[in-house]
Formats: C-alpha cells, structure tokens, sequence
C-alpha cells in the first residue's frame, strides 16, 4: 500500500539527485520514509537518499519495494508547477503507479524491482576533514575547474585553516581557496582526493544552490557531499571514488 | 590449440560482465596474446608494427588494445605464461611449425602474385611468439603493474590449478582444455566484442552424469593436444563409451584400440605439472608514461595506433570504484 501527497519541487529535488547516476531505481516505500539508494553502473558514484513522511502533505506506506523509470517520473513531474501538490498512489494488482497533477492523470507502468541492479553497499568511511559550505561556493568552483580539466583536486591545508578546489590543466589551472572564515564550519584533518568532473558536475547539478553541503573528505578517500532538500526533511548523500592520484 | 570438439560437450552459457566485476581471471597469456596477434593485428601490414631492427612487435600493439576490456569491467587479469613444452607435445609444437612454415611458403608466394587477401591471412598463420615478443609482453606488464606469472608448463593447466585454489575467480582462455585441467569456471571471447562465454565445469559433468576424470578419459579418446585421438571416435561415442565401460582402459581394452603413452597423458591432465610458488599483487599501479615510451619510443610503434588504448587504459585504471570501501 502506498498513497501520498507530495509537493512537485520535493519530489523533483529527490528524483534529480538520482537521475545523475542511474536511469531506474528501486524506491523503497517504508512506514517512515521514502528511501533510494543506488549506485552508476561504473560503480564509481553512489547516491543514498530518504525522503521523511513528514516532508509530505499526507504519507501512507507499508514497507512495499517499486521499480521506476527515472526519465519517465521527472518527465511527469516536469508537468507540474513548482507549488501544485502531486498525488501517488499505487495500483497493488496492476502494478501501475497513479500520478495525478491539478486534473492530470497518469498511469506509469513500474518495472520489476528484481531486474534492477542491486543496492549498493554502503562504504565504510572514516573521513577526517569536513567543510560546510554553501552549494554556490562549490558550483563556482566545480564551474571554474571545469574551464581548464576534466577532473579536480579537493584538499585541505591543515596549515593554512583552508579548503581548496582546484584543478590543473594541460596549459592553464585554477584554484579556489576558502578558508575558515568563507566557510560555514570546518573540520580540518589531512584530506587531498582527486576526482573526476564529469560526476561531480552531474551531482553538483542537483544540488539546490541555497542548499548547505558539507563535504567530507580524505587523502585518496571517496567524498561524501550531504545536503538537505524539502525544508531540512530530505536527506541526500552522495559517494564519489577518487581517481588515482599520479604523481 | 585444444580440441574443440568439447565444445559439443561443454555446458556453455553467455555472461555479462556486469556480474563480473571485481573478479580475477587467470589468463592463459599465450593464448590470449596469439588471438590479437592473429585476430587484432590481421588485416594490417606486419611492417607497421615491425622496428627498424626488424623485430615485430605486434604484440604490444595487441596487449593495449586487449588490456582496456578487462580493466574497463574491473576484472583484474593474471597473465600465466607457459614454462617448458610438456615433451609429449613436443609432436604437436613441431607439427605447428612445419604448418607454419609451409604458410610462410604460400605467403611469399601470394605476395608474389599479389594476393592481397590471400597474403594477409597466411601472415596471421605465420604469427609466432619470438623471444623478442616475449621479453617485450613481461617488460610492458611490468611497467604496468599487471601481474603474471609463469608456469612450470601448461599455463592454461597452470591457470586452471590458480583457479580450483581460489586464488583466481575465472580462468581466461578460449581453449576447451581448460575443462581437462579442471578448471571450475573458465571465460572465453574475452579478446572479441560483447559478452564472454562462460564454460562451467560441474554444469558439464552433470549434463552428462560423468566424472572429472571421464571427461578426461573421453578427450582422450577424441583427442588433445598431447595424442591425436582414435579415428572415427568424436566426442559423441566417446561419450557412450566411456559411460559403457566406465573409463578410458575399459573402452580400450572393449574396442580393443591401443593410444600410446595413455596413462601419461591421463596424468599430464589430472595430475600436471603446476606450482604453488606464486606471489600475486593485484593492487595495480601502473606507469603509464613509461608504458607508453615503451611502446612509441623503444620500439617504435606508431604513436596514433596506441593512442586510444593507451587513453583506455589511463580511463579504467585511474578512476576508482566504490566498492574497494565496502
């Protein structure tokens, strides 16, 4: 059983954060909460999301596994206006998720959650260094590096009390620096990992720029970036494997 | 190499790499390296890929073509090179030569007439494995960090032994004896395009309701790389026959037929020559600038023809997967 009403600009902050990596998920639809985890078929990004009931109009659910198109929900969800309310409800028998928007009605067929790639596990990581930061701190720099390669380096100089973003290229670099006092918090600890910007990109794009991210980091560690949508009540992390680092 | 006869008894299903990742494939390299050099390397002039000193060196050319697949599906390979030629084969190594020889007649005489075609197709049978081919896959690997080893003999029995220990997921050859050698799961096509194929031990056994050492007994008869097989015996007879008379002595001694040196060859499968004297490091770290001076520079290889792969290898090896934490 699962019966729900959403607001179109949550549910699409939730479907965007994971249709950066993967084309179909499984939504786990459980008492409390909305729950995604899934990771790209390169396995080299990983997106762990959950969705509060609280975050929605009215929520009923009993713990049932569905499998979706991605595309498919964001095309339908892209039909609503940010404001209007969006009503779920699935058909148990028919295996069909009911959409409807302001007197639109959509019957989505689902996929079998069997055929869809298995959960990922989630790694286990002791992160030294974190940095709050605002989400437009972090597209500026992801935007900069961008200009000059297709990967970029996040350290931190224990030192100098800063986060750095930089990234070189084959004639020219960049670097943003952010020190403690441009930052929203900051754990400093040894943290230097290179990554490639073609996923970071793709995960900055769903994250909302008034968003809080923090970033945990370490040396030649995944990264894990954890921000807030649907006022404080959706909850995404996102894992990124380094690139190996040459020296 | 091999009888590919088995294939009539081989359990054989397709597989996708996906549920692949994270393996290691023990791989038979002299057969993985022969399929690039007579595949990959076919349609091309041997000029192209020999060095001013006249050594060919196609095989580096196969090696950064070949190795990309793995990485790009995080399969960690394990190349096994054989050691010594088992003397029993010691026929069959020359009865390669002899064919490869009488190739390279042709092929001069095609070359002659101007057979294009004809020419290049003989050159892939002309293909062999110098001692420059050699010292030039171990040096390249090394630079690489891609591990190997080498066999005291067979590498596919090598391999295959790797593979019952646990020490490697697959064995990576496109030859059935790989089954012989007890080889529980073993990889083929993995030098083609699309999916391997995915030939299982047990599976096979119990297809057949037979033994390990039946499936031995019955390539044997039909024959392997070690004893030519008995006229007018293919795989399917054989089958009924050793399940008639229970093993290889019982057929004999039923169809009164005799296979010289029998008992030895039987060993040389069941019991082969193999080492446990191996140290695998399969966290790869490769230089790639050295393997690509290596190859343009050193022995002058065409810097365009690598290009790709070597933008390949870079790709697969340097980005990581999560599930190296998990």
């Amino acid at each position: 059983m699962f019966k729900a009403i959403v607001s179109a600009s949550t549910l699409r902050d939730a479907l965007d954060s994971v249709s950066v990596l993967v084309e179909e998920c499984k939504i786990r639809l459980n008492e409390d909460e909305l729950a995604i985890r899934a990771v790209d078929p390169a396995n080299v990004g990983m997106v762990d999301l959950s969705l509060e009931a609280a975050a929605f109009e009215s929520y009923e659910a009993d713990g049932g596994v569905i499998g979706v198109n991605l595309s498919r929900l964001e095309d339908i969800a892209g039909m609503a206006n940010s404001g209007d309310l969006i009503q779920l409800e699935l058909n148990e028998e028919t295996r069909k998720l009911h959409i409807q928007i302001e007197g639109l009605s959509y019957t989505l067929a689902l996929i079998d959650p069997d055929s869809i790639r298995q959960e990922p596990d989630i790694p286990d990581l002791d992160l030294p260094a974190e940095i709050v930061l605002e989400g437009n701190q972090m597209d500026r720099g992801i935007k900069a590096a961008d200009m000059v390669s297709d990967h970029i380096r996040l350290r931190v100089d224990e030192e100098a009390e800063a986060f750095y973003i930089e990234a070189e290229g084959d004639t020219d670099d960049v670097d943003l620096k952010l020190t403690r006092e441009d930052l929203i918090d900051f754990t400093s600890g040894p943290a230097d990992s290179l990554f490639s910007l073609d996923y970071l990109k793709d995960m900055n794009k769903a994250i909302p720029s008034d968003a809080e991210v923090t970033i945990e980091l370490g040396a030649e560690f995944p990264v894990k970036l954890h921000y807030e949508f649907g006022e404080g009540m959706g909850h995404v992390t996102y894992m990124l494997a380094p690139r190996i680092q040459s020296d | 190499m091999g009888n590919a006869d088995l294939r009539d008894l081989a359990a054989l299903s397709d597989v996708s790499f996906d549920e692949l990742g994270g393996s290691v494939v023990a791989v038979d390299a002299h057969n993985w390296l022969y399929r690039y050099l007579t595949t990959t390397v076919k349609w091309t002039s041997d000029a192209k890929y020999t060095t001013s000193g006249g050594d060919e060196v196609a095989n580096l050319v196969g090696l950064v073509q070949g190795l990309p697949k793995f990485f790009e599906h995080d399969l960690t390979p394990v190349f096994v090179f054989d050691g010594g030629v088992t003397e029993l084969k010691d026929a069959e190594v020359e009865a390669r030569r002899e064919q490869k020889e009488k190739a390279q007649e042709r092929l001069e005489e095609a070359r002659e007439r101007g057979d294009a075609v004809e020419a290049a197709r003989l050159e892939a049978r002309t293909q062999r494995l110098t001692a420059v081919i050699h010292e030039t896959t171990r040096d390249f690997l090394d630079l690489l960090d891609v591990p190997y080893i080498e066999a005291p003999a067979e590498g596919e029995a090598q391999a295959s032994y790797m593979a019952r220990r646990g020490d490697a997921d697959y064995v990576g050859s496109e030859d059935y004896d790989t089954l012989l050698f007890g080889a529980p799961f073993t990889l083929r096509q993995l030098t083609s395009k699309g999916d391997p194929e995915l030939m299982d031990l047990d599976a096979t056994l119990a297809k057949h309701d037979i033994s390990y050492e039946q499936l031995v007994d019955i390539a044997i008869l039909v024959g392997t790389d070690f004893n030519p097989g008995i006229k007018g015996i293919g795989p399917k007879t054989a089958l009924k026959a050793v399940k008639e008379h229970g093993d290889l002595w019982g057929v004999l001694d039923a169809r009164d037929l005799h296979i010289d040196h029998a008992d030895r060859i039987r060993d040389l499968f069941l019991d082969p020559p193999v080492t446990d004297d191996y140290d695998v490091d399969l966290d790869i770290d490769p230089d790639l600038e050295a393997a690509r001076s290596y190859v343009v520079d050193e022995w002058e290889v065409d810097a365009d023809e690598v290009a790709r792969g070597f933008e390949r290898i870079e790709e697969s090896l340097v980005q990581t997967g999560l599930d190296r934490w998990t």
